[in-house]
């Protein structure tokens, strides 16, 4: 056999050999990793909501229990009206709300919008006066460690409990992320609009505070909703 | 077994540590040496991926060492390389979610390090499996060793913090103590590492 039939054959049988085993690790680990993501998943909402706080480090069954219990994840309209599962339709948005003896706290919105290096994905949480964030939780980004990557930070997160997505008229504004503290360069009539920026990480800052601005307008009609105490006591599909 | 080979397997694994580290001597893996090291836990995480890389991929380069055709032999190793780093990866992401989620692209770029294709080319190409093996293990921990340093007084003098847990007591900030900025920034593991080089030339005498 020449050289280089036999460099080929070479290569072909460790090409057949690494994508065997790798494929053999990938799948054997798949649920472990995809159970992990989903208690991941349900711990940032959570968090967002303020039901688990960032010292606290409870188990997956824990975290299963009380999100069973307290979350229902639904969907919202153009109009902003609540609709179960069911009667949901293609363009509907979703959104889990924070219940409470089947009074809502909290909403929760997915968001999910480009970062500089990749997605960011997280959960944002309204109270139900519409109005005052509840919390921010980040649980997937490709943003740089240390820098743009403090936003998945306990420290940054905390940052946006208590501030307003509308002005001091009411009028819907967003939620943005200020470069430096708010109180050095933000006004203080739009302070509460603002969270202190990450040092080092203006273009991540920019790019999240774009996409706040993007989803806020989308989820705006169920916020009026909650603004305006429109959504009907009853007959909410939270069971 | 003679008392050379004893003695040689030894060296093989003692001497990356410090009389021929990796990265303060070698001026190996520096990138990931800056990115990884803010915090301690990360840093450690990724001295272990690094070294059970390092040592598998010595390892079996070291046992197909005699069959690996010459002409090939470097996308061969990048071939074991990647398959050990993307193992790593899934196994981390499976057992230890939260530490993957931080150490985000560095354990894929354990791919680029040049430490893990510089053993197999200098190393395991030529040596038996078990010293082969070793050199890995050594080197690893060298890495890893030089990680957990600079990340100790990153940690330390950024957040004051170490795993995690605050260490400066909140006296020190009602006193006017203030973490150092400066040490979560990517500029400050090259002041580290600078000052760890100068620190062992000095004592090594060269």
């Amino acid at each position: 056999m020449s050289d280089t039939l036999r460099s080929i054959r070479f290569a072909l049988i460790v090409a057949v050999v690494c994508s065997f085993l790798l494929t053999a690790a990938a799948m054997g680990l798949q649920p472990l990793q995809e159970r992990n993501m989903q208690v991941d998943r349900q711990k940032n909402i959570l968090k967002a909501v303020g039901l688990v706080s960032a010292e606290e480090r409870p188990t997956a069954e824990a975290i299963a229990a009380l999100y069973g219990e307290r979350i229902r994840c639904l969907w919202t309209d153009q109009t902003g009206r609540i609709l179960a599962e069911s009667e949901r339709g293609t363009t509907d948005l979703p959104i889990c709300l924070h219940v409470d003896n089947n009074r809502i706290e909290d909403y929760v919105i997915p968001i999910n919008t480009s970062g500089l290096w990749g997605q960011i994905q997280g959960y944002l949480a309204v109270s139900n006066d519409g109005a005052t964030i509840t919390g921010f939780t980040v649980f997937k980004h490709s943003e740089t460690p240390g820098l743009g990557g403090e936003i998945e930070q306990d420290w940054f997160q905390r940052n946006f409990v208590g501030k307003k997505i509308v002005n001091a008229q009411g009028q819907f504004s967003s939620i943005g992320i200020a470069k430096g503290k708010v109180a050095a360069g933000v006004p203080a009539e739009k302070a509460a609009n603002y969270v202190d920026g990450i040092s080092g990480a203006t273009l991540t800052g920019k790019y999240l505070s774009a996409g706040f601005r993007r989803i806020l307008a989308d989820y705006e009609p169920v916020a009026v909703q909650f603004r305006k105490d429109l959504l009907p006591k009853e007959h909410l599909p939270l069971r | 077994m003679s008392m050379d080979t004893k003695v040689h397997l030894t060296t093989t694994f003692s001497e990356p540590l410090l009389a021929n580290n990796p990265i303060s001597r070698q001026s190996l893996g520096i990138c990931s040496a800056l990115a990884v090291t803010v915090q301690l836990k990360t840093a450690l995480v990724m001295g272990l991926a690094l070294t059970f890389v390092l040592s598998f991929s010595n390892l079996t380069v070291s046992l197909l060492r005699h069959y690996i055709p010459r002409n090939i032999r470097m996308i061969v190793e990048l071939s074991i390389i990647a398959s050990l780093v993307i193992l790593a990866d899934e196994i981390l992401r499976a057992f230890m979610y939260d530490v993957s989620k931080q150490l985000s692209v560095f354990v894929g770029l354990i791919i680029t390090n040049c430490i893990v294709m510089g053993r197999a080319e200098t190393f395991a190409l030529g040596n038996a499996p078990l010293p082969a093996f070793l050199d890995g293990l050594g080197n690893g921990a060298g890495y890893g060793l030089v990680l957990a340093l600079v990340a100790l007084f990153r940690e330390l003098l950024g957040s004051g913090k170490l795993l995690g847990w605050q260490v400066v007591p909140q006296g020190f900030y009602a006193l006017g103590y203030e973490n150092n900025g400066f040490m979560l920034l990517a500029p400050a593991a090259f002041i580290i590492i600078g000052l760890l080089v100068w620190l062992q030339n000095t004592i090594a005498g060269d």
